[in-house]
């Protein structure tokens, strides 16, 4: 269904050309949370990028392919790709509030993108986030980060899409509503085929969210493991202490 | 054992601005807030976004003033005038500023205190927080996030604070640098003697660094205890929710904490 593999991603400024990652394989499984841990800098955020053709093409050059149901993203057109990133993968970033266009009231996100409207009303009381009347007529930088990546989040729902990629979804976020993230997470990749990857870098919520966990570290990718054989395998890697439930 | 700092039922309410007009109203941020802590120990305050924690950072540091109550603060030994608090904040980034070396923020901040051994104090300072000498002659924005927050705390440390208060300083950093700043703060506290106060909503290091905890929910302190009894026999609702939160354990009925 997803399956990836990248030689190369490479950074190039001016008349040099850095190598950033190289040599990622995997592919994901229907139905599964897929998670790829790594310290700051370790090109997490680059590499799910890459992966949909989201990287400036004047900055980086990404080779190998993705295929996606049967279809090689890095071969499709600028429309299709568009389409693809419209229907069938969805990113939340980091950096929720600046991923929305600051003079759009939210509720143009809502009117353009959403396949059921009676699917809103739920989703957004599910996350505690305020009513529709009241949210649709606020602007992004009106809300705050946390509630602009929960809001990023039901709008992907909305969109019935098949893979989400969530960038450090639990940054920012009180511990409370990073639990319903969880299990709405869980929820999601229970129907039809659909699975997510999310790049973070909090160890817990990875074990407890994951059914299978890679680390990015020098440049490359590990092999994707079960939660338990993965911090066993890296026991010298993560700090224990980090690991410890209350 | 002495004590630094005396916190009595400080209130603290601020105008709030509504989104369509001027109107504000009211609201209590802070509600009777009491503590003591003594002088060498670390201090964690946790609690949700919201619940106050760095108003109550700003209170103590004089930053703001409170509606009422009295925060009162032992520095009757202290040799300058300088402010005996000083914050550590969430940002270094915007905080250090754009135009000037760090070595150049830091013996400025020396100076204010003393004109002696100025090179031996910077040095010593830089290697406590472990800020190699190669970043020295950078500016705040072309260092890491990490290196920001080393250089900050190089210049808190150079007007030699009594209480240093750190305002959620592991957010935005990966588990080893996690793990590094805990250790160093650990240091600071032993081998400069200065008190400490630790914001976080991460309660499972607050657990590694602090000797007490304050809990805060909606404005007010609900529990306080040693780390220890905070985490082995937690007394007050919020406290266990917080706990069970932070292990990812709580299934949707319980999401919602409302007293």
């Amino acid at each position: 269904m997803f399956k990836a593999a990248l030689n190369e991603i490479k950074i190039i400024s001016k008349n040099e050309e850095k190598n950033l990652l190289s040599n990622i394989k995997f592919h994901l499984e229907p139905n599964q949370i897929f998670t790829i841990l790594g310290k700051n800098g370790s090109g997490k955020s680059t590499l799910i990028r890459a992966l949909t053709g989201l990287l400036d093409k004047r900055f980086y050059s990404v080779s190998g392919e993705v295929i996606f149901n049967g279809k090689n993203i890095f071969s499709m057109d600028q429309k299709s790709l568009l389409e693809l990133r419209r229907d069938k993968i969805k990113y939340i970033f980091q950096d929720a509030v600046n991923s929305f266009d600051h003079l759009k009231k939210l509720k143009y996100y809502f009117n353009s993108f959403v396949k059921d409207r009676k699917e809103i009303e739920p989703l957004l009381e599910y996350f505690l986030l305020p009513k529709k009347e009241e949210l649709f007529k606020l602007y992004p930088y009106e809300v705050s980060g946390g509630m602009a990546q929960r809001i990023s989040f039901v709008l992907a729902l909305l969109t019935h899409p098949q893979i989400i990629f969530l960038d450090e979804p639990t940054s920012g976020i009180d511990s409370a509503i990073a639990n319903l993230f969880l299990l709405k997470m869980k929820e999601f990749v229970k129907r039809e085929n659909n699975s997510i990857i999310i790049v973070m870098q909090d160890l817990l919520f990875a074990k407890k969210a994951s059914d299978k966990i890679a680390y990015l570290s020098n440049g490359t990718l590990s092999e994707f493991q079960f939660p338990d054989k993965f911090f066993i395998a890296n026991q010298k890697t993560f700090p224990a202490e980090l690991l410890i439930e209350n | 054992m002495e004590t630094i700092l005396k916190v009595e039922n400080i209130c603290y309410s601020a105008e709030q601005k509504s989104f369509i007009g001027f109107t504000g109203e009211k609201k209590e941020i802070l509600k009777n807030i009491s503590f003591d802590l003594e002088k060498g120990k670390i201090l964690g305050i946790a609690g949700e976004s919201g619940s106050g924690k760095t108003t109550l950072a700003k209170l103590i540091a004089g930053i703001i003033k409170p509606s009422s109550g009295k925060i009162i603060i032992n520095d009757q030994n202290r040799k300058t005038r300088i402010n005996p608090v000083q914050i550590l904040f969430q940002n270094n980034g915007e905080v250090l500023n754009p135009f000037r070396e760090i070595e150049e923020v830091v013996e400025e901040a020396i100076r204010l205190r003393s004109r002696i051994k100025l090179k031996e104090e910077k040095e010593k300072i830089f290697n406590s927080v472990n800020f190699p000498g190669h970043l020295w002659k950078r500016k705040g924005f072309g260092l890491s996030g990490g290196e920001q927050q080393r250089a900050a705390l190089a210049r808190l440390l150079a007007v030699e604070p009594e209480l240093l208060i750190l305002d959620e300083p592991f957010s935005a950093q990966d588990p080893d640098s996690q793990i590094n700043f805990l250790n160093l703060f650990k240091k600071i506290n032993e081998e400069f003697g200065i008190t400490l106060i630790c914001i976080s909503h991460n309660l499972k290091l607050l657990r590694l660094l602090a000797n007490n905890i304050i809990i805060m929910y909606k404005g007010e302190i609900v529990e306080t205890g040693s780390s220890d009894e905070i985490f082995s026999s937690p007394k007050h609702p919020y406290t266990k929710f917080l706990l069970r939160a932070e292990n990812y354990d709580l299934k949707y009925e319980e999401l919602k904490f409302e007293q």
